[in-house]
């Protein structure tokens, strides 16, 4: 039988679609690359999930999980010709354990879901990328999501207590659990980022962390950037983490002012949000401290939110960033590199001399506490030479950042966007490394290939290593 | 023949033997990251097997290896880069615990590594998966894991991570290796994320922990012993005394941590945090000392004098609910599974075992199935 027969027989007709038309809806997610989907299916429940694995084994295809598309690294984008395991019906009734402060959900729940459907027990699910309203748990353990709330939190691994998983062979099995420290080599931490190519993360105990008893919103403005910077590094001198600390540039400012009117300082050559949470009287005193640093290092002026609506929209303007810019250029090109915190004036200088070297329009948010870089340069693709002139200014983005000791994504993931840049941060031997623990998960290689690592890792494929064992 | 080989690759690092530690025919102790390499792959190459060995403080802990070679992290021991600024350190294995956090503590900084370390080293503390009390509000110490160089099982020398506080490029290998118990190979390298050092320190007794748990924002811990509950409090001043207000009771200064446990045998108990109370309950009834982590679920208690078909008992039990009991320590004359059950991960776990020590080498067997 056919792979759409064989599909069928598990899910019905309902849920597998082949027809060009229909899968085409799937065929690229929030970034810039597109790819070949053979069928997208439906599944409702793991065992669902586990069937059609076992059903793309049988016929040798390979498989790419995917939510609701809102990544931006390619990493549920087909390479070659695939089944499509669309993951957002995966949404059986949560089993939250309010004392134990976590809950089971389906890989198909929405992020923004957890935290609004959970607010009464006064608990919220902490990882908040800008696409939370849209995007699924599921997606956030296969990139290992951040947000402006990671500087405080940690990215989305530290907030996954358990994990259920079908395997290359469509095996069940859950690692972790509620319990602390599970017996035995802990799996968890690799498969969490590790975008489909370990196994199909069907539901998630998700950490649930308390909410906080009070919150100032602070926003200060400044005539450089670089003081903005200065800022951020002070702030954390102090001895001050603060539960967010976001940075943008004026273009990405005057962008988002432009889309949703929301009274933002225009005429500042930068903007910093911090945000400090806590109890009252604690949050009171640390906010005070980060506007005497602020006006030391020469913020124009600082302002802070008076209540939970001008909070909500500061927030939402940051979180607007990118699709601010989606309405105000045809394309965009977007980079996630992560530098020591330190280096962070020096290489936003080098950014902006790179943008000004090649002549292209950029735009800057940054999680500015940890590091994480978004330039993002908006442009024409249909301007002849335009994408290139892009895509060369962009890869010397990346280069600057990893001068720097950076890495060449933050929260985002490698996908496939930067598959083929993994050699700038590791040697053969650690990629080697990476594709052998790929290897011991998929054997046969259908689990989202091509992503995450490049053709070629094995260094046995390339015979720079005696095989040992196996 | 192989001590002659051997001694030709690694004789300037051969070691007295280390007292405690099981007889083996070798003890090596390599002073770089080559140097155990070249170990592991004569090993691998020869079919030794080794056990790797830090300040001993766990070696109770899962199934007996018998080591051909026991390597020592004794001269690995520096401090290699330390970035205040950026809030990470890059230490070598063979530190100790109590050395770097009283280091970083001059510059107000610690890693949140256990607190009752005694001769712990930092490469034993997160290869054993050993967490300090102050979990419940900074996480376990694999979050604390950024970057790894890994000598593995087959004497590849190995990094995965980076230096950075976020980073998601590639493979969690840093997050893998914390708690593998040394079965992937030897730990020669890690960067460790930081926090600053709260401005001050407090701990309030109280009566109902799990009232106390609800009332308190984010303690730092909240442990329940058969003579006190206490909870530990951190942050600036207006936050100690905010949180003394919540929680109700008299503050005190300064943060005294329960004395590890006395007794022959030492086990752990890791349960759903909602489970704790009624643990601490139990402990009371028999009479046993113990420590309960609230909000945690982790209850460790002597179990000198409890009968194993009861300590089996309760190890189901736990299991059932996803939960295990695990031997910390153990006397000569008690057996108990270190582990119990193997999870049901344990067919793809031991074939991550093997992409890393294909022939076994690297504490072979210390962990569930075989691992």
């Amino acid at each position: 039988m056919s792979l759409v027969a064989d599909l069928r027989a598990v899910l019905g007709s309902d849920r597998v679609h082949s027809h060009p038309l229909q899968v085409r809806v799937y065929n690229k997610d929030a970034g810039v690359t597109s790819g070949e989907v053979l069928a997208a299916v439906l599944p409702e429940t793991t065992q669902e999930v586990a069937a059609c694995m076992r059903v793309a084994k049988g016929h040798g295809v390979p498989v790419v999980p995917r939510g609701t598309g809102t990544g931006l690294a390619g990493g549920a984008v087909p390479v070659e010709p695939a089944l499509l395991l669309v993951m957002t019906r995966l949404d059986p009734p949560w089993e939250v354990d309010h004392l134990s402060r976590c809950a089971w959900v389906g890989a198909g729940a929405l992020n923004l879901d957890i935290s609004r459907d959970l607010a009464h027990l006064g608990l919220h699910f902490a990882p908040d990328p800008s696409s939370q309203a849209a995007c699924t748990i599921g997606g956030n353990v296969g990139t290992n999501a951040g947000g402006p709330h990671c500087l405080a939190e940690g990215l989305t691994v530290a907030h996954i207590l358990g994990l259920e998983m079908v395997t290359a062979d469509g095996d069940v099995v859950v690692l972790g659990g509620a319990a602390p420290d599970p017996v035995g080599l802990d799996l968890r931490g690799v498969v969490v980022g590790s975008e489909g190519t370990l196994g199909i993360v069907t539901r998630v105990l998700v950490k649930l962390t308390e909410n906080p008893p009070a919150v100032r919103t602070l926003l200060m403005t400044f005539d450089e950037i670089e003081h903005a910077a200065a800022t951020v590094s002070a702030v954390i001198a102090a001895g001050i983490i603060p539960a967010a600390l976001e940075l943008m540039d004026q273009a990405m400012v005057v962008a988002v002012e432009r889309f949703l009117k929301a009274d933002l300082p225009v005429e500042a050559a930068g903007i910093l949000i911090a945000e400090v949470v806590g109890l009252d009287e604690a949050v009171a005193a640390e906010a005070a401290i980060i506007e005497r640093i602020g006006r030391e290092e020469g913020a124009t002026s600082v302002r802070i939110a008076a209540d939970e609506d001008e909070r909500a929209l500061l927030w939402r303007a940051r979180k607007s960033a990118f699709g601010a810019v989606a309405q105000a250029a045809p394309n965009y090109y977007l980079h996630d590199t992560a530098v020591p915190r330190t280096a962070l004036v020096d290489v936003i200088k080098k950014i902006y001399e790179i943008g000004d070297r090649y002549g292209v329009g950029m735009l800057n948010v940054y999680h500015a506490g940890d590091g994480n870089l978004h330039p993002l340069v908006a442009y024409d693709a249909n301007e002849p030479g335009k994408a290139e002139q892009v895509k060369a200014a962009a890869d010397e983005m990346v280069r600057v950042s990893i001068e720097a000791g950076g890495s060449l994504t933050g929260e985002h993931g490698v996908g496939l966007e930067k598959r083929d840049l993994m050699h700038l941060v590791f040697d053969p031997i650690d990629l080697d490394a990476q594709a052998r623990l790929r290897g011991a998960f998929d054997p046969n290689g259908l689990l989202n290939p091509g992503k995450v690592l490049p053709r070629g890792s094995r260094c046995s494929e390339f015979g720079m290593l005696p095989e040992v064992g196996e | 023949m192989i001590r002659q080989e051997l001694a030709r690759l690694a004789g300037s690092l051969f070691a007295d033997p280390i007292p405690d530690a099981p007889d083996a025919e070798f003890t090596i102790a390599p002073k770089t990251a080559e140097d155990a390499a070249a170990v592991l792959g004569f090993a691998a190459t020869n079919g030794l097997r080794i056990l790797f060995w830090g300040g001993g403080t766990h070696q109770a802990m899962g199934y007996r290896v018998e080591p051909d070679i026991i390597m020592s992290s004794a001269q690995l021991d520096a401090v290699a880069d330390w970035q205040p600024e950026d809030l990470t350190v890059v230490v070598q294995p063979g530190v100790r615990v109590t050395d770097l956090e009283a280091r970083l503590e001059q510059g107000n900084q610690t890693a949140v590594l256990p607190e009752d370390a005694g001769s712990a080293t930092i490469g034993g503390v997160i290869a054993a998966g050993i967490s300090g009390w102050r979990r419940l509000r900074y996480g376990p110490s694999r979050d604390r894991m950024l970057e790894v160089r890994l000598a593995t099982g087959d004497g590849r020398l190995v990094r995965g991570g980076a230096r950075l506080v976020k980073n998601v490029t590639g493979y969690d290998l840093p997050r893998l290796v914390a708690g593998s118990f040394g079965s992937l190979g030897m730990i020669t390298e890690m960067c460790v994320k930081l926090w600053p050092s709260p401005a001050r320190l407090a701990m309030v007794r109280v009566d109902d922990p799990e009232r106390a748990l609800a009332r308190a924002y984010r303690p730092l811990a909240l442990i329940e012993t058969p003579a006190e509950t206490v909870v530990y409090l951190a942050g600036s001043e207006q936050e100690i005394a905010a949180q003394v207000l919540r929680v109700g009771g008299e503050a005190e200064s300064g943060h005294r941590w329960p004395e590890p446990l006395v007794g022959n045998t030492e086990l752990i108990l890791r349960v759903e945090p909602s489970a704790t109370s009624m643990w601490a309950a139990t402990m009371r009834k028999i009479d046993v000392d113990f420590q309960a982590a609230y909000g945690v679920g982790e209850i460790r208690f002597v179990a000198d004098g409890i009968e194993p078909e009861e300590l089996n008992r309760w190890r189901t039990s736990v299991e059932r609910m996803g939960g295990a009991m695990v031997v910390s320590r153990v006397s000569d004359d008690f057996y108990l599974d270190p582990w119990g059950a193997a999870p049901t991960s344990v067919g793809l776990q031991r074939r991550v075992k093997a992409a890393f020590d294909p022939r076994r080498v690297a504490n072979p067997g210390i962990l569930p199935g075989g691992i």
